[in-house]
């Protein structure tokens, strides 16, 4: 299964949909989707690890927060991150080990300002989860 | 929507409440007939869904510059009213008070031109940009609270800016009632590494020349050193600091929308009552970013005139590098205007708009490449545009599109021939900032000056530029 794409909008900046089997899933490949604009994501070795929390009212919010908090480990710990492991998920709460190492602006992309609501889908398919998220770039 | 614009003269256009339900107020755009061509459908209608919020008061406004935005298109102006009114984090933008400042030197073209090879890479050394950029000040907790509250004076204290430089900064450089205990946790772990840095996107410092002069007398009052002498344009904003305050009262003001039962065209506009704890706290939180991007620029200020004393060998002060002027254009000020010929207080959202008030200076970035100006504030903004002009060029094409369109070697190539010296830390920065990916700044620059919302004083052409 692709893990994610990017969606052409006349408008909005930057639109992915990123898709999974498992709740699991989707999640680890939105935040792969993202990172793939914030930086040179193949460029990056997953050698250091970070641990994420993070507590929503439901599912649509858990997403947005997550992707959230991960912009904001590039600003506090000076990371770029490639590899992504969920390891606790439910509606409301979620755990991860995110790995990655010091951002270098010379393995940089495009600086990710925030998570929108625009055109924001988050869904149940046949074949597992889908969502579609923009950013402000 | 467009089809529903009516010209009013070669420069004004108007969308009456008519044209949808649930439209309070007129909506205006100003734009010449090139621009309206060009002009994106969803962005028209935005204004038109601005109009229907409560309070709201007329006219929404559109500027020559206005392309699609989060909520409300990027060039706009949205007044509300500060009783009946609304306050809204979408509303004002993500990066709140991105801005420009404009530093002048006694330096000619040819001095600057013989060590540009030099200047740039000092610059680009010296100034941290790029995404993950490291700041080398290493704020505490403590530092970081004062900075948001005192804004430039804490700049002045610590020796990074002048009481001059605070004198020619809007707001003189400081918000007051900043409250940093509105402001999350996760805002201040962003922006203590952050303060003292470019960022990137559209953020840029730029080497200029002065090629023309239109109002000699004000350009004199101002302290330029006439056409042919160069003068440094630093762009940026908030950083992940404001990004980070946005994002929380977007959710914060979504679910105020709710408490407060207001009815909403887009959910990109969520808003809460001016008078309002949401409202209010929102406020106080943004004056805390406006700060820290008045320090951000301070700081940076700084040290593109200890580069200039590295390559030049001599000292700032000699150089006259004086701050013309620090302006905002994201941003939310509660302001007194005249409506119905009686002064009212009105909460102000210049959303890729500057303020343009008699007399003050307006600064409006080109794209890379091409000119960019410093205007005059007039009367005539009071009257149409609650004091306002044009922030910019205006995108034209996504940066998503840029980036697939143009390559970033072949950009720095191009802007090399026109004499123009480019460096960014990466060749993608270059390509999503490619000039062909923004409006002609001169037909904006047309439409500013002939509806005289602010008038031209001195146009500056590109020398060189320092990109994220």
């Amino acid at each position: 299964m692709e893990r994610f794409k990017f969606i052409e909008d006349l408008t909005s900046d930057v639109m992915i949909e990123a898709y999974g089997k498992t709740l699991k899933e989707v999640f680890e490949n939105a935040a792969f989707g993202m990172f793939s604009v914030i930086c040179q994501i193949d460029k990056i070795r997953p050698e250091k690890e970070v641990e994420i929390e993070v507590r929503a009212d439901n599912i649509e919010e858990l997403m947005i927060a997550w992707l959230q908090e991960l912009i904001a480990e590039v600003d506090i710990n000076y990371m770029f991150f490639s590899k992504f492991d969920v390891m606790e998920i439910s509606d409301t709460y979620l755990k991860a080990r995110v790995f990655g190492e010091e951002a270098d602006p010379k393995k940089g992309g495009t600086l990710v300002k925030a998570v929108t609501y625009y055109k924001y889908k988050f869904e149940k398919t046949e074949k597992g989860y889908k969502v579609r998220v923009s950013f402000d770039i | 929507m467009k089809d529903k614009l009516q010209k009013i003269s070669d420069y004004e256009w108007l969308l009456p409440k008519g044209v949808r339900d649930r439209m309070k107020v007129d909506a205006k755009i100003f734009a010449n007939q090139k621009i309206i061509d060009a002009a994106e459908d969803a962005a028209v209608q935005q204004l038109t869904n601005v109009a229907c919020l409560p309070g709201v008061l007329e006219p929404v406004i559109g500027l020559p510059d206005m392309h699609w935005g989060y909520g409300l298109p990027m060039g706009a102006v949205g007044a509300f009213d500060a009783e009946e009114g609304i306050i809204s984090s979408g509303l004002c933008g993500f990066d709140i008070n991105c801005g420009i400042n404009l530093i002048r030197t006694n330096l000619t073209v040819e001095e600057v031109k013989a060590k540009i090879k030099e200047l740039i890479p000092t610059l680009f050394k010296n100034v941290p940009s790029g995404v993950g950029a490291k700041g080398p000040l290493k704020l505490t907790r403590e530092e970081l609270d004062r900075v948001l509250v005192e804004g430039i004076d804490w700049a002045i204290e610590k020796g990074y800016a002048t009481k001059e430089d605070k004198e020619h900064t809007e707001e003189k450089g400081r918000m007051d009632d900043a409250d940093p205990s509105k402001v999350s946790d996760l805002a201040k772990k962003r922006g203590i590494p952050q303060l003292g840095t470019l960022g990137a996107g559209n953020h840029f410092l730029e080497i200029q020349e002065i090629s023309d002069i239109f109002d000699e007398e004000t350009a004199k009052k101002w302290g330029l050193h006439g056409e042919g002498s160069v003068v440094i344009m630093l762009h940026s904003g908030s950083r992940g600091f404001g990004h980070q305050v946005a994002s929380d009262y977007l959710k914060i003001q979504e679910k105020a929308v709710k408490k407060y039962n207001i009815w909403l065209p887009d959910k990109q506009l969520a808003c809460a009552p001016v008078n309002s704890e949401e409202g209010r706290d929102y406020f106080s939180a943004m004056k805390c970013a406006v700060n820290y991007a008045f320090v951000n620029r301070a700081v940076m200020t700084k040290w593109i005139r200890d580069s200039f004393e590295q390559v030049f060998k001599k000292d700032w002060e000699s150089m006259d590098m004086k701050t013309v002027y620090g302006i905002a254009h994201n941003i939310v000020k509660l302001e007194e205007h005249k409506i119905g010929g009686k002064g009212r207080k009105v909460y102000v959202h210049r959303k890729g708009a500057t303020r343009s008030f008699p007399e003050t200076p307006v600064l409006i970035a080109g794209s890379m490449g091409t000119a960019s100006y410093l205007l005059k504030g007039t009367e005539t903004a009071m009257e149409k545009t609650f004091g306002s002009s044009a922030h910019g060029a205006g995108r034209v094409m996504s940066r998503a599109t840029a980036i697939k369109k143009f390559w970033g070697e072949t950009v720095r190539e191009d802007l090399e021939k026109q004499g123009i010296i480019a460096k960014s830390t990466h060749p993608k920065v270059l390509s999503e900032e490619a000039p062909q990916a923004y409006k002609d700044v001169e037909a904006v620059i047309e439409t500013v000056h002939q509806t005289g919302i602010s008038l031209k004083v001195a146009r500056m052409k590109p020398m060189g530029v320092v990109k994220g």
